[in-house]
C-alpha cells in the first residue's frame, strides 16, 4: 500500500514537474520579443563576466587532473604520442562540458533559484502581474538567454585554458615536447568533436537556466523556502546534466559513427 | 588575495575550533548519526542515478575511441576501469554529494543565523560549533566514502549493462580489475575523505556568516555549495598531484 502510494506520488511529482518545466519554456519563447533589455545586460554581467574567474579555475584543475591521470597510461603502454589527442577529447567531450555544467549549475542555478524565490515569496511577482507587465518577459527570458550565451562564451575560454595547462603539465610531468602535444592534437582531432561539446555546452545551460527559474518560480512560503529552493534547484540542475550528457553522449557518439 | 586566502583559512579555522569544542564538550554521536542519516538517505538517489548515467557515457567514449584504435571496449575496458575506481568515482560522487548536502547544509545554517536561532542556542549556554558544524563533519567524513562506494558501483554495474546490450562486448571486459591496486584505492579512500570533510565545513562558513533577511539565505547558500564544490576538485588535484610526484 505504501509502495504504491510512493508510485504514485512519484509519477505526480514528476508529471508536475515536466508541466512546470514545458509552461516555463513555453512563456519564456513568447516572451522574447518583449525581453527586457537592461535586465538581460545585468545578468549577462552576472553570469559571463563574474563567473570567469571561477570558470577558468575549474577548467586549469581539470586539465592538469586529465594529464596526470592519462600520464599514468602513457608510462604503461608507452603511447606517449597520443596524449594530446586523448586529453584533448577528453575535455572537450567530457570533463569540460559536465565539469563547467555542474559549477554553473551551484553558482547561477542556486543564485536564480533564490532570487526568484525571494520575489515570489514577497509577492513581488504577483505585483508585476498586478501592473500588468509580465514576469517571464522581465524575469526569466532575461536570465535564459544570458545563461545560454554565457555558456557558449565560456566554453571557448575554458576548452582553451584547459588545453593550454593540458600541455604545460604534459612538459613538466612527462617531460613530453609542446610540439608533441599539439602536433597528434591537430591531426586526430576533427572540426566535428569541438562541435559536440559546444551542443553539449549550450543544452546544459539551457538545462540549468529553465530548471533553477522553474523551482525559484514554484516556491511558496516564507523565508525557509527560499533556502529550499536554492538547494533544490542545484540538485534538479545537477541530475538534469547527469541525464542530458548521457543522452547527447550517445546521439553524438552514434550519429559520428 | 584576501579572497584566496579566506577561501584556505576559513574553513581550517572552522575545523579547529570545533575540534576543540568536540573534545570540550563532547562528541555528540547520536546528532552525528542523525546527520548521516540525512546526508545519506537524501544523497543516496542522487548519487547513485547520477553515477549510473555517468558510467553508462564512460563506456561510450571507451568504445568510440578504442575503434579508432583497434578492436572493442575489451582493450580499453581495464585502463578506464582503473580510471573510474581512483579519480572518477569518488571526485563525481564528492561533487553531486556537494550540490546536495552543501546547498542543505547552508541553507539550514544560514536561516538559523538570520533568525537568531544560533544566537539563542548560545544563550541556552549551548555552542554552535560542537552543537551544529561537528555532526555535520563527521557525517561528512563517514558518509561521502560510502556514496563514493555506491556511486562508484552504480557506474560500473551500469557500464557493464551498456557494455553488453548496445555494444555487443562481454561486459565484464569492463571489470577487469588487473590495473587496481593498493594505491589506487588509497588515493580514492583520500580524495573521498579529504571532500567529506571539507564540503561541511565550507557550508557551514557560507551559512554561519549569513546576516540580514531572506536574501542572505539564498546568497549564503550559493557561496557554500560553490566553495564546496570548488573544493573538491581542488583536493582531487592536490591527491593526484602528490601521487603522480611520488611515482605510485
Amino acid at each position: 500500500m505504501r509502495a504504491l502510494e510512493w508510485l504514485g506520488r512519484t509519477g505526480l511529482d514528476a508529471v508536475r514537474g515536466a508541466g512546470a518545466l514545458g509552461l516555463v519554456a513555453g512563456r519564456t519563447v513568447l516572451g522574447l520579443p518583449r525581453l527586457e533589455r537592461r535586465e538581460l545586460s545585468r545578468a549577462l554581467v552576472q553570469f559571463g563576466y563574474a563567473s570567469l574567474p571561477l570558470a577558468l579555475a575549474t577548467a586549469a584543475l581539470a586539465g592538469v587532473i586529465v594529464v596526470l591521470q592519462a600520464g599514468l597510461y602513457i608510462q604503461r603502454f608507452g603511447a606517449r604520442a597520443f596524449l594530446g589527442w586523448a586529453a584533448g577529447y577528453g575535455v572537450l567531450w567530457e570533463f569540460g562540458p559536465l565539469l563547467l555544467g555542474l559549477i554553473m549549475s551551484a553558482r547561477i542555478g542556486a543564485r536564480n533559484a533564490a532570487e526568484l524565490a525571494t520575489m515570489q515569496v514577497g509577492g513581488q511577482i504577483e505585483g508585476l502581474r498586478g501592473i500588468g507587465l509580465d514576469p517571464f518577459a522581465i524575469l526569466v527570458a532575461p536570465r535564459v538567454v544570458a545563461m545560454e550565451l554565457s555558456m557558449l562564451a565560456l566554453s571557448t575560454f575554458t576548452f582553451l585554458v584547459a588545453i593550454l595547462f593540458e600541455s604545460v603539465a604534459a612538459l613538466f610531468t612527462l617531460g613530453l615536447p609542446l610540439r608533441v602535444f599539439y602536433g597528434t592534437f591537430a591531426t586526430m582531432l576533427s572540426p566535428l568533436d569541438i562541435l559536440g561539446g559546444v551542443v553539449k555546452t549550450g543544452a546544459f545551460g539551457l538545462a540549468i537556466s529553465l530548471v533553477s527559474t522553474t523551482v525559484g518560480l514554484a516556491a511558496r512560503g516564507g523565508a525557509r523556502a527560499v533556502g529550499q529552493a536554492a538547494a533544490s534547484a542545484v540538485v534538479r540542475g545537477c541530475a538534469a546534466i547527469f541525464v542530458l550528457d548521457f543522452l547527447l553522449t550517445s546521439l553524438l557518439a552514434g550519429w559520428m559513427a | 588575495m584576501s579572497a584566496v586566502l579566506s577561501f584556505f583559512g576559513a574553513p581550517a579555522v572552522m575545523l579547529a575550533r570545533t575540534v576543540r569544542a568536540s573534545v570540550r564538550d563532547g562528541v555528540p554521536w547520536r546528532e552525528s548519526m542523525a546527520q548521516l542519516n540525512e546526508l545519506g538517505g537524501r544523497s543516496v538517489w542522487l548519487v547513485m542515478s547520477g553515477m549510473a548515467f555517468f558510467g553508462a557515457v564512460l563506456v561510450t567514449i571507451a568504445n568510440s575511441q578504442a575503434k579508432r584504435f583497434v578492436g572493442n571496449v575489451a582493450v580499453l575496458g581495464p585502463a578506464y576501469f582503473e580510471l573510474l575506481i581512483r579519480e572518477l568515482g569518488p571526485v563525481m560522487s564528492a561533487l553531486l554529494t556537494a550540490s546536495r548536502a552543501g546547498a542543505g547544509h547552508a541553507a539550514e545554517l544560514s536561516t538559523m543565523s538570520v533568525n537568531e536561532q544560533v544566537e539563542a542556542l548560545e544563550m541556552s549556554a549551548g555552542d554552535p560549533y560542537a552543537d551544529l558544524v561537528a555532526p555535520r563533519v563527521i557525517a561528512g567524513v563517514l558518509g561521502v566514502p560510502l556514496l563514493s562506494i555506491l556511486g562508484t558501483v552504480a557506474a560500473t554495474l551500469s557500464a557493464v549493462v551498456v557494455a553488453g546490450t548496445a555494444f555487443g562486448v562481454d561486459g565484464r571486459a569492463f571489470m577487469d580489475p588487473r590495473y587496481v591496486d593498493g594505491w589506487d584505492l588509497l588515493a580514492a579512500a583520500l580524495k573521498a575523505g579529504g571532500c567529506g570533510l571539507y564540503i561541511p565545513l565550507a557550508a557551514a562558513v557560507a551559512g554561519l556568516r549569513a546576516r540580514g533577511g531572506a536574501e542572505a539565505v539564498g546568497e549564503a547558500t550559493t557561496a557554500g555549495v560553490v566553495a564546496a564544490s570548488l573544493g573538491c576538485l581542488l583536493i582531487d588535484f592536490a591527491v593526484s598531484l602528490a601521487f603522480q610526484l611520488l611515482r605510485l
